[in-house]
Formats: structure tokens, C-alpha cells, sequence
């Protein structure tokens, strides 16, 4: 910049503190002869609020272009001293920190010294800010409403917090059942708590609650795509069809008596139900829905049975279509959950009575397929019962990691086991073992299984015949079992999957979606206005899930507030479209998803909603097409040369 | 043949005998988060600071481009200093990596146009490591100094 800009310069003492070491008379001399012409002022203590007035009359009274503050560390006062340069009618990007008393007066014993650098830096500041754009920050409004992907306690208890709230949610569920997995489950761990006690009251109040008003429960919805970024996204979903209308369906379910169709029953990962069904009794909404792949009629055979019985007119809709709905929303909360690993290895698969931990939780229920009887498939009790943890985890040809939940799991099947069927042997096989917690410590201490260690979870096979079946470890120990639970990994849903490739979240190595910091950002992503709750962050219990559920709840209330407009810092990176040559580098390197192709104009393009600052892009840029606001390639050029000077 | 075709040896008379003696001059690249933040908490400590440092402030250490390590040794540095958070740490998740990889890149590079490799340092301090930055930037201009002698 050839015309020299009339530059002030507030030379802060910090009450003595850095006046002990910098003489600032000296440092006004040395720079006297700078090209931008400074005009300087002493100041005691520069942040106090006093002296805040006192600058900012002088501000106005010098009428500077630039403005140069050194005191202490830019973390401390830079954002003071923006909003000093704002009150004085300058535009407060028109600022450049010098940090002397952290980086000069603190750090460095010899006064001389420590003036000579003083005036080096400030001299570096001087021809920075002159290189110094003018930015304003940008508010864009923002719509408050929430979509919740997933029922479950985590999804459920998010939708319920902001609804509380006065939040508009849309709550979208895959199944046509809401209540996620531990809505299959009679007890819960550690305390046996009974688990549809637990959980009805919190559906009662998603369905039927005050707060129900402000939310919108889609059921056998699925979302197919997003579009947007934070505080305006565009969500497509697609429902499909129940063929029940839910307005007059009375829920008496005597069309699942009648019909005459039968379907395997996924939910409870054995025994069959009708092709007009609930899941299992008490399932919310108490509404059927028929499986088109089953059902005769909508097959285009000829059956009327449920028709013929259902006692409301128009409660079967045969001709019920799928539906898309275009939700827009501020935020996002995913809570789409983990599940089992679907796979049996070859020595337990194709054989009777081997349960994996989800069909044996449907097994001890009440309402599951036997009526909460412990029986085995001729009908009979088994005499022992063989748990198997770890079957899959911490084995790298499986996953590597502690599935974390089985252990409790486990002895929660031990003890109800003992309890329907006396007498019986209950053996837990372990690699490792893992209560953490104070109630579920109580619930080891109270363990009677007996407990045997193997080594790998392929040393395992199953011997002898179904009266007298033993699981043999690694050819040696024998252990009784006339029926078998497998513990199997705890994986990402499909649900969880299809999220992540919707919106193009990054995983962690295990194929959860990666929180945007693991210990202090574990419900958020690095998309903004994307925030997770529950087991599609890493296997978790109920627990997790609702604490989760309310924390991303949490952090979207105060990220979304109703009439504060987004305001999105100016310094962020900018592609020239005249320089840009369409390599896609910047892209990729993006850690934020920020940048993007423009396919018209054939070139990156960055949202500054999204963009963070960073600066890699800048860098990266091979035809330097990118500016980073704040952080130029000029003025860190300026900055060097002053430096070096 | 071996691509570092200069000496470290001879390539630390060649700058010398271009550099007319002066006070040191050392600029450290330091990335907001951690290095500067450390760097803060070595003045909070009163540890002491090479005078001859002197420290821009950037972002992430993601932000710092090859060219400006160059021109940094063109305009007569004695030595550059890159500091960035540790591998994982990142405020921006992998700026640093980015950083790393361009690290790597300068060692090689930097002989080829004569300048010591040992002039340029890439490492990482965190915002706890008041000591660490205060002792690497002191071991660096000692070395500096050393390599001008
Ligand atoms: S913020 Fe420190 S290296 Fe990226």
C-alpha cells in the first residue's frame, strides 16, 4: 500500500507491568520514521473500563485508519479491543494485536532487549494493518424447529426436551414402532428396573403429553436426502404406506387375529406374526400396519378376513400410498442408534436354541414369543445355559474395541435365568470383564454364574448332541449348554450408515459417526447444527442414551434461539473465481465439508456459514485463489517483512 | 546419487558469509490454539524467551504455506520455527497433519537452495507445555547462533 494510512497506536503499560520492561519513549522513537506515520498514546491499564472511554474519545478525535494495540495476550483483549475500535466508528477489523506482555515484558530479563523487540513487533503490526480489509459480520435468521432421526430413549428424550421447550420437532422413526431397542427389553440393567415402566410414560408423553402439540412423529419414515447447512436445513422423508389410517383405527388389533398370513417376526428375532401385525403387545402407537409383502390382498389375491372383522369403517386403507414430506429445521439430532452384528460364525449358526443377546432379551419377556417362559425350541427348560461375551469384540478379526454393555447384559441374563428355571447351570464365558459404576459393581458382586475365561472367540465350538451340548474352549474345558447367548458386537445401525453417508459425517474407525471433539464435543459433529445422541455415537446403555439425548436437546436450544440471527465471523477463507483453476484440492482438504463445487462456474466455493477459519485451504490453494480473511497472504507477508526489518 | 547434493557444513559458511553480523533473526509461526496459547503460558510463568523470536500468530499451523517458510530465509531469517498442536489436538481436527506433511517436504527442500536444514524446525506444543516451549526456542537459537558462528 504506496499511500501511507494514518495509523494509532495504544501502548498499554498493564499499570507498571509491562512499562518495567518496555520503554515505550523509546519504542515511540524508533518508530517514529514508520511510513504509516503512528500516533501513539500511553496508556495505564488500556482494558479498564474508564480507559476504555478515554480511547475511544481519543479515536475519535485522531480519526486514524488503522489502529495497533499493544498490551497483552490477543486470547485475552483482542475481542475488547474490536469492540473499542466499533464504538469509535472504525471498523474493528482495522486492528492488529501485539501481545507484550505474555510474548516480551513476561519473557524476556533485559529492558533493552525486551524494548528492542517491542518495536519489532509493533513494527511488523504497523505494516500488517495496513494490508487490513474491512469485514463486517453476516446474520443470516435462523428457523428453530428440530428434526430428531431415531425413537429410541435418546431420540425420544431429545424430541421431549425441546418440545418441553416450546420447540417444534419432528421426531422420524424407520420402524412403525416407536421406543428403540430397550422397548423390547422386560428389565433393564443394572437394577432390574422394569423397562416398559421406564419407558411408556416418556412415549405417553411423546404421543399424548402436553408437549405433544409441538411434535410431529413420523413412523415408517425414512429420510432420503439433506440439504442445506446449519439453522436452514431441507430434510426429505419418505414414509411408507401403514395402510392403517391412524385416525380412526381403534387399535383393537382383532384384524391380527383374523388374518390368515403369517411373516417372521424380525422384532423378536424368532416365531411368526400376522401380515396385519403389532410387533409384540403394547408396542406405541397402538396402531397394526400390514406387510404389503404378505398381506393376499395387497398382493391382488382375493381375502377379506381382516376387513370382514374390523369393527371401524376405513381403518384399513388398502389404498394408502407412500408419502414425501420436505421438513425444514435449524438442527439436526441423529439417534439412530447401534445394533448387533447380524453374523453367527459357522460352529454356532443354523443350530436350535442359540440366541444372540437382542432374541434372548425377547426371550425373558413377557410379552415375546413364549410368554416370558425360559424354553427351548421342543418346548422344554433348558438344564444350562452357556452366555458367551466377547463374542466378537476385542478380536481383530471382528471388532477391536469393548462392546461395553454385554458384561452387565450378561449378568442380568445369569440372574434372570436362575430366577425361571430352578435349578439351572449358568456358565458366563469371558475374555475380559467390566462393570464400571457403583450399582452395576453391586450387580457383579451379586453374580453366581460361574464364570470361565477363553482366549478367542474362535476356539469356541459347539460339541455332543442337543440333549447333552457343550461349548469346548479351544479343544480343552467343556462347558454345559442346552442353550447359548452370544454376546455379538455392538456395530452401527443401517440407520446410523445411512446417515452417514447422507450428510457426509466423518467415522470413526469403528463406523460410528466421530464426535466433533471425543471428550469435550461427544454429542456434536463437525458439521454444524448436526448433533448426536445415543449409540450412533459408540455403543452406550439407556443411561447414555437419555443423558445424550438431553445434551444434544441442550446444545441445539442454545445454538438455536428464537429471533438472535446466526452471526458468522467474517474471517473466513475466499475462493477469487477469477484465479481459481477447479483442481478440487482445497475440497478435499476442508476439515468442515465448507467447500464445495460450484458445477456452473467451475469453482470451490466456500460457505461461510461453515467455514471455520482454519486457514488450510489458504495454504493449500495451488494457485493461491484463496484468501483467508484476517490471515492473508498479504498481511502475514507484511507481518514477516516487519519482523525481519 | 543422493538428492541432498550440499553439505549442511558447507551450506552453514555459505549463508554465513552472506549474512552481515547482527542480532539473530527467528520467526516462529505459532498456531493460536496450543503453540500460542503455550507460549502465553511461558510469559504467565516468567520463563524465559529468545529476544531474537519473534512470533506470528496464525489460526492453525494449516494456514502456513511452504512459500512463506521460503520467503521467511529470503528476507534474511537466521531460522524458522513452525509450532503446532500435537497430532490429534488439532482445533481444527488435522491443520496440523497438513502442517506436518509440509514440514516433512521443507526438510527436503530447504538444502537444495542452500539453506541448512537445520534452520527450520517443525514441532508441537501444547497449551500446557510452558516449558517445553521455552526451553525448544531457546535450544534453537543457541543452535542458530551456533550454525552463524
Ligand atoms: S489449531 Fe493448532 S495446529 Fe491446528
Amino acid at each position: 500500500m504506496s499511500t501511507p494510512i494514518k495509523t494509532a497506536v495504544i501502548l498499554c503499560t498493564c499499570s507498571g507491568i509491562i512499562s518495567e520492561r518496555i520503554d515505550w519513549a523509546e519504542v515511540q522513537t524508533l518508530l517514529a520514521g514508520h511510513p504509516s506515520k503512528p500516533v501513539f498514546l500511553v496508556d495505564e491499564l488500556a482494558c479498564g473500563v474508564d480507559n476504555l472511554e478515554h480511547l475511544a474519545a481519543w479515536l475519535v478525535q485522531e480519526q486514524p485508519s488503522r489502529v495497533v494495540v499493544a498490551a497483552c495476550s490477543p486470547r485475552e483483549h483482542e475481542t475488547t479491543f474490536r469492540k473499542l475500535l466499533s464504538d469509535a466508528g472504525i471498523n474493528p477489523w482495522f486492528m492488529q494485536f501485539v501481545n507484550v506482555r505474555e510474548q516480551v515484558a513476561w519473557v524476556t530479563e533485559d529492558p533493552r532487549a525486551a524494548t528492542a523487540k517491542a518495536a519489532r513487533l509493533l513494527h511488523a503490526a504497523l505494516n500488517r494493518v495496513q494490508r487490513h480489509e474491512p469485514l463486517s459480520e453476516r446474520s443470516v435468521p435462523v428457523r428453530t424447529e428440530v428434526a430428531v432421526i431415531g425413537s429410541g430413549p435418546a431420540g425420544m428424550q431429545a424430541t421431549l426436551t425441546l418440545a418441553r421447550a416450546g420447540r417444534q420437532v419432528t421426531l422420524i422413526e424407520k420402524e412403525p414402532v416407536i421406543g428403540g431397542l430397550p422397548v423390547r427389553f422386560e428389565e433393564l440393567f443394572p437394577n432390574l428396573e422394569c423397562g416398559p415402566c421406564l419407558l411408556e410414560p416418556v412415549m405417553g408423553d411423546l404421543l399424548h403429553g402436553h408437549e405433544s402439540a409441538n411434535v410431529n412423529l413420523l413412523t415408517l419414515s425414512e429420510v432420503t436426502e439433506v440439504k442445506g447447512s446449519f439453522g436452514n436445513w431441507t430434510i426429505t422423508v419418505k414414509q411408507k404406506p401403514r395402510f392403517i389410517n391412524p385416525d380412526l383405527c381403534i387399535g383393537c388389533m382383532i384384524c391380527a387375529e383374523v388374518c390368515p398370513e403369517r411373516r417372521p417376526n424380525r422384532w423378536n428375532g424368532s416365531g411368526e406374526i400376522a401380515a396385519v401385525a403389532v410387533p409384540f403387545a403394547g408396542t406405541l402407537p397402538n396402531l397394526p400396519h400390514i406387510d404389503a409383502e404378505t398381506c393376499l390382498r395387497l398382493k391382488g389375491e382375493e381375502c377379506s378376513a381382516c376387513l370382514a372383522e374390523c369393527p371401524v369403517e376405513g381403518s384399513l386403507d388398502f389404498d394408502d400410498q407412500e408419502r414425501e414430506y420436505t421438513i425444514e429445521a435449524g438442527a439436526i439430532i441423529i439417534a439412530s442408534g447401534a445394533e448387533e452384528k447380524q453374523d453367527l460364525p459357522a460352529s454356532f449358526a443354523n443350530q436350535e436354541d442359540v440366541h444372540t443377546a437382542y432374541s434372548f432379551e425377547r426371550l425373558l419377556a413377557m410379552n415375546g414369543p413364549s410368554g416370558g417362559e425360559l424354553l427351548k425350541a421342543d418346548g422344554t427348560a433348558p438344564k444350562s445355559l452357556a452366555i458367551v461375551q466377547c463374542a466378537g469384540s476385542l478380536d481383530s478379526s471382528e471388532v477391536s474395541y469393548c462392546s461395553g454393555t454385554c458384561c452387565r447384559a450378561a449378568a442380568k441374563y445369569a440372574h434372570l435365568a436362575s430366577g425361571k428355571v430352578a435349578g439351572i447351570s449358568v456358565s458366563r464365558l469371558v475374555r475380559e470383564q467390566s462393570f464400571p459404576g457403583v450399582d452395576a459393581g453391586r450387580q457383579f458382586h451379586h453374580d453366581h454364574s460361574t464364570v470361565v475365561r477363553y482366549g478367542a472367540f474362535s476356539e469356541l465350538t459347539v460339541t455332543g448332541t442337543e440333549s447333552g451340548r457343550n461349548i469346548m474352549i479351544d479343544g480343552g474345558t467343556t462347558v454345559r449348554a442346552d442353550m447359548i447367548v452370544l454376546c455379538r458386537p455392538i456395530v452401527p445401525s443401517a440407520g446410523t450408515a445411512e446417515c452417514l453417508s447422507l450428510l457426509d459425517l466423518d467415522r470413526d474407525e469403528a463406523g460410528f459417526i466421530a464426535p466433533l471433539h471425543s471428550l469435550s464435543g461427544s454429542c456434536a459433529t463437525t458439521l454444524k447444527g448436526v448433533y448426536l445422541a445415543g449409540s450412533c455415537r459408540g455403543p452406550g446403555d439407556i443411561r447414555d442414551a437419555f443423558a445424550t439425548g438431553t445434551a444434544a436437546a441442550g446444545l441445539a436450544l442454545s445454538d438455536l434461539v428464537d429471533g438472535r440471527d446466526l452471526v458468522i465471523d467474517p474471517q473466513v477463507a475466499v475462493v477469487d473465481a477469477t484465479i481459481c483453476a477447479g483442481c478440487k484440492t482445497c475440497i478435499q482438504l476442508c476439515p468442515y465439508k465448507a467447500i464445495s463445487w460450484n458445477d456452473v462456474e467451475k469453482v470451490a466455493e466456500v460457505s461461510d456459514m461453515l467455514c471455520r477459519g482454519c486457514g488450510t485451504c489458504v495454504a493449500s490453494c495451488p494457485s493461491g485463489a484463496i484468501t483467508g480473511r484476517g490471515f492473508s497472504r498479504e498481511m502475514l507477508r507484511a507481518e514477516l517483512e516487519g519482523v525481519l526489518s | 546419487m543422493s538428492c541432498q547434493t550440499l553439505p549442511t557444513e558447507q551450506t552453514a559458511e555459505t549463508s554465513s558469509a552472506n549474512v552481515t553480523p547482527g542480532p539473530l533473526r527467528i520467526v516462529a509461526f505459532l498456531c493460536n490454539w496450543c503453540s500460542y496459547a503455550g507460549a502465553d503460558k511461558a510469559g504467565s510463568n516468567q520463563l524465559p524467551v529468545p529476544s531474537e523470536l519473534s512470533v506470528i500468530r496464525v489460526m492453525c499451523s494449516g494456514r502456513i504455506e511452504p512459500p512463506l517458510i521460503l520467503e521467511a530465509f529470503q528476507k534474511g531469517a537466521d531460522g524458522v520455527m513452525v509450532l503446532a498442536c500435537h497430532p490429534g489436538d488439532c482445533h481444527y481436527k488435522e491443520g496440523n497433519i497438513r502442517a506436518f506433511c509440509r514440514a516433512e517436504l521443507l526438510q527436503n527442500l530447504v538444502p537444495q537452495l542452500g539453506i541448512d536444514p537445520k534452520r527450520f524446525r517443525f514441532d508441537y506444543v501444547s497449551a500446557a507445555e510452558a516449558e517445553k516451549f521455552s526451553r525448544i526456542t531457546n535450544e534453537f537459537v543457541d543452535k542458530m547462533r551456533s550454525i552463524r558462528l
